[in-house]
């Protein structure tokens, strides 16, 4: 028996998709239920940045999970495989018009994924002043709270709608099938037989 | 502000039946070891060798001695016991057989208690890990065994088109891309049933490393038992052999074998406070 975390919302819809597909039967959480469980899988609906940390400590041996929400925690957990679903980039966006600078002596970003942003210009050896926000990045260089932003861009509507540009691209994300470490290696012939299953889906 | 009931992060604070657990494993380890012929060795807490043993310096509480040399909290048993019996102890002791029961401490204020064991000069892996089998047997424990070759990932890291990295985040969607039929296989190894079969295809150079893992399992007839020819994890001393002891996501020991000035000697360290906590469960 595996557990499976998925994240609530089209990413749980996607995945057990791809199990009904496989598996031939239906698998639908029932109302308001976070548990749902079949012969041989136990999924757990959770929140999307909590499936890694489900998948972590061994509450579930296997999850779906973007990306961008396994860089930016960190933790060490197994990508198993790139489920080329759920694409978008990792961003960052300006002020229509601005070009991004930086060789400036001060530069504020303002962004969700504090981490991968950090690494970002860390690593580009640019002094940066991050500041974490949980929604509504967007307003942020607007209203002179930062200079750029770092987000999410699936088409770039919402930055475009208002009035930001994308000026670069930080990383690609899609979803990933992720599994625990211990579980990989308790739970070997199960986990590769899924991810098998899962692979041929993804590749069809 | 500190409250008065607080106690750092990462310390450990055992009363009662988890104190009476800690004693517990502590007496069946050295009473096992002690009947297999290892001596108990207590080293200093402070040290000025531990970042031989530390891949991150960081990880070290480090003071200054009345010299001014830094010295650092012990933070790993096995170098200091090896270079302590080998350099200070040569003279007195041809004892090869050692073993230490005392914490370790991580910046910034984690503690680890740990049982270990330390054969010196001795290259068969079986020879320790048997006695590490013992002690959780002892405590009615049946983790699973995990073997592993450290040089298998190493010579697939220089012969193909893959990284140590690749190995250490079990990277298998590039293991399987390369369409390599015995990478394949090693890919799915897992039981030494399995093996014959697997060592039939790859080249000799992991056919003698995979050779190695067969012959340890089956020293061990331990029934509950995993080869993970793959696994890699950044470790800066074991050279070939090594193994972990894992039940759900727990580790309970770890060990293997390793170099220290041209001499191999092999090893394990138990981790006292996971025990504590599956025991007490």
């Amino acid at each position: 028996m595996l557990t499976v975390a998925l994240p609530k919302g089209r990413i749980a819809e996607e995945t057990l998709e791809i199990f009904e597909n496989i598996f031939g039967e239906q698998f639908k959480f029932d109302d308001r239920k976070l548990i749902l469980e079949t012969t041989d899988f136990r999924f757990l609906l959770v929140r999307n940045q909590d499936v890694a940390t489900y998948v972590f400590h061994q509450a579930a041996d296997i999850g779906v999970v973007g990306l961008d929400t396994i860089e930016e925690q960190g933790l060490d957990v197994i990508r198993l495989l790139d489920l080329r679903r759920g694409i978008c980039k990792v961003s960052i966006g300006m002020r229509k018009g601005e070009k991004l600078d930086l060789t400036k002596p001060e530069i504020k970003v303002a962004t969700k994924m504090v981490n991968i942003t950090k690494r970002y210009f860390s690593e580009r050896a640019v002094a940066a002043d991050i500041i974490k926000l949980y929604g509504s990045i967007e307003l942020a260089p607007l209203v002179g709270l930062a200079d750029m932003i770092v987000d999410i861009v699936e088409t770039g509507t919402t930055m475009k709608q208002n009035g930001l540009e994308v000026v670069e691209d930080i990383m690609e994300s899609s979803t990933y099938l992720i599994a625990n470490k211990n579980s990989y290696h308790e739970k070997k012939s199960e986990v590769l037989d899924i991810y098998e299953k899962i692979n041929k889906v993804v590749k069809g | 502000m500190i409250f008065e009931h607080e106690i750092p992060t990462g310390s450990r604070l055992y009363f009662g039946s988890a104190a009476r657990k800690k004693r517990e494993i502590e007496g069946i380890a050295s009473d096992i070891l002690h009947e297999n012929g290892f001596e108990e060795i207590v080293t200093p807490l402070f040290s000025y060798h531990q970042h031989q043993s530390i891949s991150d310096e960081r990880e070290l509480i480090r003071v200054n001695d009345s010299k001014n040399y830094q010295v650092s909290l012990r933070a790993d048993s096995t170098i200091d016991v090896v270079r302590i019996i080998d350099k200070r102890l040569g003279r007195n002791t041809v004892h090869k057989k050692w073993f230490y029961i005392q914490p370790v401490y991580r910046y910034p204020s984690a503690e680890q208690y740990q049982v270990g064991a330390e054969y010196i000069g001795e290259s068969n892996v079986a020879n320790v890990l048997d006695q590490a089998i013992k002690i959780v047997d002892r405590l009615r424990l049946k983790p699973l065994l995990q073997i592993s070759n450290i040089n298998i990932p190493k010579v697939l890291a220089e012969t193909l088109d893959l990284s140590l990295d690749d190995f250490r985040h079990i990277n298998i969607e590039k293991f399987l891309s390369l369409k390599i039929d015995w990478l394949d296989r090693l890919v799915y190894l897992q039981h030494e049933s399995q093996i014959d079969e697997v060592m039939e295809m790859v080249p000799d150079a992991i056919k003698t490393e995979l050779q190695k893992m067969k012959e340890l399992s089956a020293e061990l007839a331990y029934d509950n038992t995993v080869l993970a020819p793959l696994y890699y994890a950044k470790m800066l001393y074991y050279d070939e052999l090594f193994f972990r002891m894992i039940e759900g996501n727990e580790v309970y020991a770890r060990g293997g074998r390793y170099k220290n000035d041209e001499v191999s000697s092999v090893g394990f360290a138990i981790y006292t406070d996971t025990l504590i906590e599956r025991l007490e469960k």
